[in-house]
């Protein structure tokens, strides 16, 4: 099977025709049907939740292929990882032991991350730091052990302080565990994240290519594995927290969204970080107009259509794979 | 160039509790040399490689590179004096097999142009037999299409000092010719090769040195002739091997019928 130069202008024309389109009929669709809503509802209501959808789902993305580039992993993604569920822990723990203070989510969020990918690291392979591994077989398996391990953990923890606090600000355990824009309270952060971390990540994207097909060759072609490592993990983080934070935790767009974007034939990082991002907005932007607009007036929790389309595409790519 | 060993000693893992694979070993090799790596498995063929990559801190003793020592060395810097090529690969993604041997020549030269990292791509898995198959995915390759595509992409690295872990485990017979035709070039033109290999007789061919390891700490070395000999090789891989000379090569076979 050969491979092509990857569609470049196709996938920037693509890009430049759909992303407009999904925003477009994101904005123009609502609980009262279709059509141009008063301009205090368009403002007020569905401006910053369509912008709150696409930075979620594009941070999501970002995230994914980050993390799956820096464990070698095609089956990884920050839900999978448990860095999800870290991040919702550590931002209903802030909300709880500091509700008050302005960013405690966010804050919460973006430790609970950090500190859930640590631990997968720490438990599933022997050292972050020069932890190169000389074999070219790091624990595939296991590191996707650990992450179930570490995401029941989380999702566990965060069930138990909701019972606990019975604390209406913490709002519900559906959005700390499938994820809902309802909730979202304001959209700009996610944004300031996303910047963030394609600022952190993309610069070095070529190394963490690299990376991906070894991490100890790309060491012997003097990367400096264990930094870029590091960075892209806090960028991934970064983002994962902010995504988190504004729409509790929403799976299978991380997953997912590297993947069809390497399907097109996107598969070097440089483009693959930025398409996946995009990718990602547009999906969550677009079941997040299911969501509000399916069961109208009620809505559902955008979490469900993610995992309703993003369940059948992962097993399809899953079984897809020859060995 | 030379590398230099200095009372190297190297534990399984190179960790402080592994067993012991080699013990003060004191060894150069100079530029135009080629070395192959001997011994039965688990001996420390691929953990010597390794560190002698820079990959493995030892566990006594220091790798010196052009006099100065491995732990001094830049990873950057280093890339430009010494490739490495494993014995195992893992391509979780779909990457062309130009694109893989790209990487290494945009690693030493990052300014160099995408078209000509693409042309000398193209041109180093030519080398390998391998220009039909430049735009295959990776993944998809055999065995012994891998190997040469990784082999390509050490060659493209430009670095003198080739470490390559068994780098005919996977090829038939006509590339491991290629390769060994390959690496003469390598040394002539003032490189230097250092492979693990399990072919004795291939060994004889490929190498101007050899190192013997028997995996319990020991290790002979010296040119080919003096460590390629019927006693050390039945010693360190517990089977009787004989051997035997036509017009200056020498021939090896294990002997079943006449056990040590």
């Amino acid at each position: 099977m050969t491979l092509r130069p990857p569609p470049l202008a196709l996938a920037l024309a693509l890009a430049a025709l759909g992303v407009p389109a999904a925003l477009a009929l994101s904005l123009l669709s609502g609980s009262a049907g279709w059509g141009v809503p008063s301009s205090e509802i368009f403002w007020l209501i569905r401006v910053p939740r369509v912008l709150a959808a696409f930075g979620t789902g594009a941070a999501l993305a970002l995230a994914g292929a980050l993390i799956q580039l820096v464990t070698r992993n095609p089956l990884a993604d920050p839900h999978v990882l448990g860095v999800t569920s870290g991040a919702s822990l550590g931002a209903v723990l802030m909300l709880v032991v500091a509700g008050g203070v302005p960013f405690a989510a966010e804050t919460g969020a973006v430790a609970g991350a950090l500190g859930a990918m640590t631990l997968v690291f720490a438990l599933a392979w022997r050292g972050m730091g020069r932890g190169l591994a000389p074999a070219a077989q790091p624990g595939t398996v296991i590191v996707l052990l650990v992450g179930v391990m570490v995401a029941s953990a989380g999702g566990a923890g965060v069930s138990f302080l909701l019972a606990i606090a019975d604390d209406l600000q913490l709002r519900n355990i559906v959005f700390w565990l499938l994820g809902d824009l309802n909730g979202a309270a304001s959209w700009w952060p996610v944004w300031l994240a996303l910047g963030a971390a394609l600022l952190l990540a993309w610069p070095r994207a070529q190394e963490l290519d690299w990376i991906a097909r070894g991490d100890a060759w790309a060491w012997t072609l003097g990367v400096p594995v264990a930094r870029r490592r590091r960075v892209a993990i806090l960028a991934a983080c970064l983002a994962t927290g902010a995504a988190v934070a504004t729409a509790g935790s929403i799976g299978f767009v991380g997953l997912v969204a590297p993947h069809i974007v390497r399907l097109t034939g996107l598969r070097h990082a440089r483009l693959l970080l930025p398409f996946s991002a995009l990718f990602g907005g547009v999906f969550l932007v677009l079941a997040d107009t299911a969501a509000r607009t399916l069961i109208a007036p009620a809505q559902l929790p955008v979490g469900v259509i993610s995992a309703a389309v993003g369940v059948p595409l992962f097993l399809t790519l899953l079984l897809r794979r020859r060995p | 160039m030379s590398l230099r060993l200095e009372r190297l000693s190297l534990n399984a893992g190179a960790s402080a509790t592994g067993r012991a694979l080699i013990r003060a070993l004191d060894l150069e090799v100079r530029p135009g040399e080629r070395w192959v790596l001997l011994g039965p498995n688990g001996a420390g063929k691929s953990t010597l490689l390794a560190a002698l990559a820079g990959l493995l801190t030892p566990n006594a003793g220091r790798v010196l590179l052009k006099e100065r020592a491995l732990a001094g060395w830049a990873p950057a810097a280093l890339a430009r004096e010494r490739a490495w090529c494993p014995q195992f690969w893992l391509d979780p993604f779909p990457v062309a097999a130009w694109e893989t041997v790209a990487c290494a020549l945009l690693a030493i030269d990052p300014r160099l142009d995408a078209a000509s990292a693409e042309h000398d791509a193209r041109a180093w898995l030519a080398e390998f037999d391998m220009a039909a198959m430049a735009d295959h995915d990776v993944r998809r390759l055999s065995g012994g299409e891998r190997q040469r595509v990784a082999l390509a992409s050490a060659c493209a690295q430009g670095a003198p000092l080739l470490l390559l872990d068994e780098p005919t485990s996977h090829l038939d017979w006509s590339h491991q010719a290629l390769l060994q035709a390959r690496l003469h070039r390598w040394s002539n033109d003032g490189g230097s090769v250092i492979a693990a290999v399990h072919d004795l007789n291939l060994a004889w061919s490929l190498a101007t040195h050899a190192l013997l390891l028997d995996g319990r700490g020991g290790a002979q070395h010296g040119p080919r002739a003096s460590v390629l000999q019927a006693a050390p090789l039945s010693a360190a891989y517990g089977v009787p091997v004989s051997q035997r000379e036509e017009d200056g090569t020498r021939w090896f076979r294990i002997d079943l019928e006449h056990p040590a």
